[in-house]
């Protein structure tokens, strides 16, 4: 599955980053950057955490 | 569809969160009150706080949020709750308001964009890179008291701290350092007569928000004529849509990084002290193990001293909380020491565990877009400094009742003593 950002609302607050550090990782650069391009599935729940905490609704999962 | 009183003939809760007396007094006399308000009347309207800043005649009073998840759903909907007409419970002069509270009273688009920019450092590699700089201050500050056997905890090791810290991130020299974190003081402490020695409020704040530009605009100056690697440089460098940040933005969010950074880490380091004091067997717990605990530990020392007490937000529009039709523009408090006490999330929360696990404190914000900035630094900061004082001086205890603030917003140490044995040293003296 992947994880899509709407980099229209997401403001790299950094709450995804909190609950799955190897998936989500606020650059250098400020902007939010995934670092799985395809997130493994025993990960769903990681995911779902992320998409429910995110402060701007701008997570979503595909697949 | 509740039925739609308007704001002037809405009756005022009995319970009394408005006057200076209930907020000069202690947080364990405020839980009482909050605890009756939690199990029965969780949303309640109340009158205007009795010493505002300035007389302010639209002023008609507040909702008042004090559960969890109540506070939780406020600061996570943006849309209807706005931060940007102030995020206190005090009308505030706009003239300080634009001044001296930077993006935390602002709301998307713009927030977005400015708090976006200020992710880049703070993000944890950001913070990994400076916490060699966190632990030197810790053990300078620490050096600085260990042959006393006596101190004023809050002068001498709490506000030290954080003031290293964040003047360091933000590229404050030494020479401005003691002026920005006694000048912050202000943003809450304007009604305390021991800071204000006879000033005018209005004005003493006026003074505040002057000294605290008058150096943003110094160092603006110098970091567009000589970029250095800090926070003022990555403003004065910044764009957002297209335009550089104008000066009194980036005073306005310099002012915020100051009051911000200075007064929430010294007070959760002065309650934590006093915690460890006051439970000793939490800390016997705590020290059999001080590196592998100490993480744990530092979030129950920070839901015990909740450092913000509250935070305003303004109704956009008409809407509901909790079966409450709140009308646009109402004040919306939320009561952050309230929801760290709610046991419907916390097991006996009158008690320190420093061992709580999971611990839900909302210390750092709800999960809104207004989330702590700063909540990994922090951490690394009440880490530190606890780290230090508790190998180097491991019988180091508050004596007698500290001094506290008589604010709404900061859970002010104003002074406080802790005692301990001087620390014996090896080969020569500093």
């Amino acid at each position: 599955m992947k994880i899509v950002v709407d980099k229209s609302r997401c403001s790299s607050i950094g709450l995804c980053e909190a609950t799955a550090t190897d998936i989500f990782q606020i650059g250098a650069d400020g902007a939010l950057h995934i670092l799985m391009a395809e997130v493994p599935e025993d990960r769903r729940t990681d995911l779902e955490q992320a998409c429910e905490n995110c402060p701007t609704q701008a997570l979503s999962i595909e697949g | 569809m509740t039925a739609v009183i308007t704001r002037a003939e809405r009756p005022y809760d009995p319970a009394d969160i408005s006057s200076s007396e209930f907020w000069a007094g202690t947080a364990k006399d405020r839980e009482k009150v909050f605890a009756e308000l939690r199990a029965s009347r969780p949303i309640s309207w109340h009158r205007p706080v009795t010493n505002g800043m300035f007389a302010d005649p639209n002023d008609q009073g507040f909702w008042a949020v004090v559960r969890h998840a109540d506070l939780v759903e406020v600061t996570r909907r943006p849309g209807d709750f706005l931060s940007g007409q102030g995020i206190t419970f005090e009308s505030l002069p706009v003239e300080v308001l634009d001044a001296a509270q930077g993006f935390i009273a602002m709301d998307p688009p713009r927030h977005t964009k400015i708090r976006r920019l200020m992710a880049a450092a703070f993000t944890p590699k950001q913070l990994a890179r400076i916490d060699e700089h966190i632990v030197a201050n810790s053990r300078r500050i620490v050096d600085d008291i260990a042959a006393k056997g006596s101190v004023n905890f809050v002068t001498e090791v709490a506000a030290l701290i954080p003031m290293d810290n964040i003047c360091d991130m933000v590229g404050i020299p030494e020479e401005h350092r003691r002026t920005v974190a006694y000048e912050s003081q202000f943003a809450d402490g304007w009604r305390d007569p021991r800071l204000l020695q006879g000033a005018d409020p209005l004005a003493r704040v006026f003074q505040t928000v002057s000294t605290i530009h008058g150096i943003a605009h110094e160092l603006i100056a110098a970091r567009r004529s000589k970029p250095e690697n800090d926070l003022m440089t990555a403003l004065v460098q910044a764009e957002v849509d297209g335009e550089r940040l104008t000066d009194d933005d980036i005073s306005s969010i310099f002012a915020l990084l100051i009051i911000a950074g200075n007064d929430t880490t010294r007070q959760s380091i002065s309650h934590g002290m006093k915690a460890l004091s006051d439970f000793p067997e939490q800390r016997a717990w705590l020290m059999e193990d001080l590196d592998g605990r100490l993480p744990i530990a530092v979030e129950e020392i920070i839901r015990w001293a909740t450092p913000i007490m509250t935070f305003r937000r303004t109704a956009a529009h008409d809407t509901e909380l909790g079966g409450h039709h709140i009308t646009e523009g109402d004040k919306v408090i939320m009561f952050y020491s309230s929801a760290n006490m709610d046991t419907e999330v916390f097991d006996h929360p009158e008690q320190l565990n420093l061992s709580r696990s999971p611990n839900k404190h909302i210390a750092f914000g709800g999960g809104g877009i207004h989330h702590c900035l700063g909540a990994q630094l922090a951490r690394r900061q009440i880490s530190a400094i606890f780290r230090e004082l508790l190998t180097r001086l491991p019988d180091i205890h508050t004596v007698g009742e500290p001094e506290l603030g008589n604010g709404n917003f900061f859970h002010t140490v104003v002074s406080m003593t802790a005692e301990f044995t001087p620390e014996k040293r090896t080969g020569s003296t500093r």
